[in-house]
C-alpha cells in the first residue's frame, strides 16, 4: 500500500472516530440506582426502567421501592451524609422545600437538561426552590392533585345539587345519611399525620384561612380556621364509625363498597378501582370534581410527585438521561394508559386514547391547572404533623375547634421558631 | 496464687463479653448523652450547647409526659397478664391430657409471626362493621365495641394483641420450669395432705420463682420498648391514647430530625427501662444466692 493510500485510510478513520465519539459518549451507561415509592407509582416506574434499559443497554438499573416513610427517612439520611446511593430520587412536593434549601438536588436546568416545555404550570412551580421562581431542582412526574368524589345516583335520588360550597357537602352528608339505608353521607382519612391534614387542607383554605401567610409567619389561629374546623368536625357526624383511624384503604373500600355517598378527599389513582367491576358496586356512578370552595373559590390541593438528581449522584449523566426520557409525553401518556399514572403535562391529558379510558380527566387537568401547593418551608413535614395531632384531638372530642387552633398555632410557632 | 489466677481467668473469660458491651452498647450510647444536651438537628447541624433544657422541656411536653405514661401503663398491663395467662397454660399443659403433643406448636404459633403480620391480623379482627370481634360481641346481642378509635380503649387493645402475640413465650418458659421441679416433691406434699392451692404456693411457684422473674424482665423491657404494634395498628392515635415513647423518640428523631431532643428522650427512656431492670435482675441474683 502507497503512503497515499494510507494516509487516505487514516483520514477515513478519523472521520469515522470523530463523527462517533460524541454520540457513544452522550449515550448513558453504568450503574443507575432509583429511589422511588411502592405500589402503582413503582410500578410506573418498573415500567419506565424497562423502557429506558431497552434504548439504552448500557445502563443497569437497580429501582427501590419504598413506602412513603420508608423513602422520606432513607432519602434524608443518605442524601445529608453525601452517600452518593441514590441517582434518581422521587420526592413528594412537600419534601422538595426541605430537600432544595439544604442542596440536596442538582440544579437541573442549570446541569443542561431538556424540560418538557408541555409541564402544568403548578407542578413545574412546585419542582423548583424558591416556589416558581428560584432553579428547576426537581421535575414533576406525577401529576397528582386531590380531588373530590360524590355519587351521582344518591345525589339524584335524593334531589341533591353537585356540591358547590362546604355548606352543600354538610347539607349533602346529613340528608343521605339520614335517608339512605346502610350509606354514610361522607368519608375521609382520620388517621394522624399526612392523611387527616391533606383531607383538611381544601376545606381550610375555601374558608379562607392559612397556616403559615405570605410572609412567612404562623397564621394559622384565625375565625376562618375555626370555622374550617367546625365543619370538618360537623362531617365527622356523617361519616363511618371509625374514621378517626380511617387511612387510604378503608376510605377506598368504603367507596368502592357504596357505603359512603362523598369522599372529600380522592387521588387519581384510586379512581380507576371505582369503575373496574371486578371490585367495585358503584361503576359509573361516581363523578369527580376538583374540591368545592366557601368564602374562597375551589382550591385542589397539588399532591405532585417529583423526581430529582440528587447532588451527590455517581451518575448524574445517567440519571439525567433518565428524567428526560421518564417526563417526556410519550412515556407519560404510555404509563397513564398502562398503569394509570396521572399526567404532569398538558399534552397526554388531551390524548383522545387516554380521555377514552379516564373519563375524569378533563377535570383532573382543570384541578391540576388550579391546584394550589401546601405551604412551600423547609419544615412543612414538622408543621403537618402538629396540625394533624390537633386535628385529631378535636375528631375525638378532647378540644374544640377553638382550642385546637390556638394550640396548634402556639406549637407551630414554637417549632419553626427553633 | 491459685486465687489470683482464678480471677486472671475468670477477667479472661468475661473479657469478649465486656468488649462487645463496650463497643456495641456503651460507645453508641456516648453520643446520645452528648447530643441531649445541645440543641441538635440533623440537617441543621449543631445550633448551641442549652445543657438541661432538652429534658426540660420534654417533661413539661403534654406529647412525652403521656406517651411515658401510656407506656408505663402498657409494660405493665401486657407483663403481668401475660404472666398471669402464660402460667395458666403452663400449669394446664404441665400435665398429660389427649391432644397435648397437637396443642403446644398450635399455642406457640403467634409468637412465630412476625408483628406486621400480626398487626395487619387484629387490625382487620378489630374493624367496627367487619371485624371478627365486633362480630362475635353482636352475635350474642352485645354492642361493638370501638377498639381502636375509643381513645379510653385503644391502649387496651394493643396489649390484647401484645398478649396474644407473646403470651406463648411466657408459657413456654415457665413450662420448662415447671417440668424442671422433681416429682418427689409433689408426692411428699401429698403425703403430708396439702391441697392443691397449697401445692401450688408453697411448692411449684416458690421453685419457680427465677423463671417467673426472668420471664417478667424479658417482657417487661420488651413490652417498654412498644413501637410496631402502634406504628401498625393506631400511628399513636386517636390523639396520643397510644403513643408510646419509642414513637415519640421517632417522630423526633427521624421525622422532625430534631436529634438533640429525641437524644434526651432516649436517655429518660433508657434511665426508666434499666431501673424497672434493675428491680428485676435484684430479685433474680437475690433468689440464686438463697
Amino acid at each position: 500500500m502507497t503512503a497515499a493510500r494510507w494516509a487516505r485510510w487514516l483520514v477515513c478513520v478519523l472521520v469515522a472516530l470523530t463523527l462517533a465519539l460524541p454520540s457513544a459518549l452522550a449515550q448513558p451507561s453504568g450503574n443507575l440506582v432509583i429511589a422511588g415509592r411502592d405500589g402503582v407509582f413503582g410500578d410506573a416506574l418498573g415500567l419506565a426502567t424497562t423502557w429506558f434499559a431497552e434504548q439504552n443497554p448500557g445502563v443497569t438499573i437497580e429501582l427501590l421501592r419504598l413506602p412513603y416513610a420508608g423513602l422520606y427517612e432513607n432519602l434524608v439520611i443518605s442524601l445529608r451524609e453525601r452517600s452518593g446511593a441514590f441517582d434518581v430520587v422521587m420526592l413528594d412536593d412537600t419534601w422538595a422545600p426541605e430537600f432544595m434549601a439544604a442542596g440536596w438536588l442538582r440544579d437541573l436546568e442549570a446541569a443542561g437538561m431538556t424540560i418538557n416545555p408541555g409541564f402544568v404550570r403548578s407542578a413545574l412551580d412546585a419542582s423548583r426552590y424558591p416556589f416558581a421562581e428560584g432553579p428547576l431542582y426537581a421535575v414533576p412526574h406525577v401529576g397528582n392533585v386531590l380531588l373530590f368524589a360524590y355519587r351521582t345516583d344518591l345525589f339524584e335520588q335524593y334531589g341533591l345539587a353537585r356540591p358547590g360550597s362546604w355548606t352543600d357537602v354538610l347539607a349533602a352528608a346529613r340528608t343521605i345519611s339520614e335517608r339512605a339505608e346502610g350509606v354514610h353521607g361522607v368519608v375521609f382519612r382520620g388517621i394522624r399525620g399526612n392523611p387527616i391534614v391533606t383531607g383538611f387542607l381544601p376545606l381550610l383554605w375555601a374558608h379562607g384561612a392559612e397556616i403559615i401567610d405570605a410572609d412567612g409567619r404562623v397564621a394559622f389561629d384565625s375565625p376562618a380556621s375555626v370555622a374550617a374546623v367546625e365543619t370538618f368536625l360537623a362531617l365527622k357526624a356523617f361519616a363511618p364509625v371509625g374514621v378517626e383511624v380511617y387511612n387510604a384503604s378503608e376510605v377506598r373500600d368504603a367507596l368502592q363498597r357504596g357505603v359512603a355517598a362523598m369522599a372529600i378527599e380522592i387521588w387519581p389513582s384510586w379512581i380507576p378501582a371505582l369503575d373496574d367491576p371486578a371490585v367495585s358496586e358503584v361503576v359509573g356512578l361516581v363523578e369527580i370534581m376538583p374540591a368545592p370552595g366557601q368564602v374562597a373559590g375551589p382550591s385542589p390541593m397539588l399532591g405532585s410527585w417529583l423526581l430529582g438528581v440528587a447532588a451527590d449522584a455517581r451518575n448524574p449523566q445517567a440519571a439525567q438521561a433518565f428524567l428526560e426520557f421518564v417526563t417526556s409525553d410519550e412515556i407519560q401518556r404510555r404509563l397513564a394508559l398502562e398503569v394509570g399514572l396521572p399526567p404532569v403535562a398538558e399534552g397526554p391529558y388531551t390524548d383522545a386514547a387516554v380521555v377514552e379510558r379516564f373519563r375524569w380527566y378533563p377535570a383532573q387537568l382543570e384541578a391540576l391547572q388550579n391546584a394550589r401547593a401546601r405551604p412551600r418551608i423547609p419544615e412543612w413535614s414538622q408543621v403537618e404533623s402538629i396540625l394533624g395531632d390537633y386535628l385529631q384531638f378535636v375528631l375525638i372530642g378532647q378540644m374544640t375547634p377553638q382550642q385546637a387552633v390556638t394550640e396548634a398555632h402556639r406549637r407551630i410557632e414554637s417549632a419553626l421558631r427553633r | 496464687m491459685l486465687h489470683r489466677s482464678q480471677n486472671l481467668t475468670r477477667i479472661l473469660l468475661l473479657l469478649p463479653a465486656l468488649v462487645l458491651l463496650a463497643a456495641l452498647t456503651i460507645y453508641p450510647l456516648v453520643p446520645v448523652v452528648y447530643y441531649s444536651f445541645f440543641d441538635y438537628h440533623s440537617v441543621r447541624g449543631f445550633e448551641g450547647f442549652v445543657g438541661i433544657a432538652n429534658y426540660r422541656r420534654l417533661l413539661g411536653d403534654l406529647f412525652f409526659t403521656v406517651s411515658l405514661r401510656n407506656t408505663l401503663v402498657f409494660a405493665l398491663l401486657a407483663t403481668s397478664s401475660q404472666l398471669l395467662l402464660g402460667l395458666a397454660f403452663a400449669l394446664l399443659f404441665n400435665r398429660p391430657f389427649r391432644g397435648r403433643q397437637l396443642f403446644v406448636p398450635l399455642m406457640i404459633l403467634p409468637m412465630i409471626l412476625s408483628t406486621m403480620v400480626v398487626s395487619a391480623i387484629w387490625r382487620a379482627w378489630f374493624h367496627y362493621d367487619f371485624g371478627f370481634l365486633n362480630n362475635v360481641l353482636r352475635a350474642i346481642g352485645l354492642d361493638g365495641v370501638r377498639w381502636l378509635f375509643d381513645p379510653n380503649i385503644a391502649l387496651y387493645s394493643i396489649a390484647l394483641v401484645d398478649l396474644w402475640q407473646w403470651t406463648p413465650m411466657v408459657f413456654l418458659i415457665l413450662l420448662a420450669g415447671l417440668q424442671s421441679i422433681p416429682g418427689e416433691y409433689y408426692e411428699a406434699a401429698r403425703i403430708d395432705g396439702a391441697n392443691g392451692f397449697q401445692v401450688l404456693t408453697s411448692i411449684t411457684l416458690p421453685l419457680i420463682q427465677g423463671h417467673l422473674f426472668l420471664v417478667a424482665l424479658l417482657r417487661t423491657v420488651d413490652a417498654f420498648k412498644l413501637f410496631d404494634k402502634v406504628y401498625a395498628l393506631t400511628g399513636g392515635g386517636p390523639g396520643i391514647a397510644t403513643e408510646s415513647v419509642s414513637t415519640y423518640i421517632y417522630r423526633e428523631g427521624f421525622r422532625y430530625f430534631n436529634v438533640g431532643t429525641a437524644s434526651a428522650a432516649s436517655i429518660i427512656m433508657l434511665a426508666v427501662a434499666l431501673a424497672l431492670t434493675l428491680v428485676y435482675a435484684g430479685r433474680v441474683l437475690q433468689g440464686q444466692r438463697r
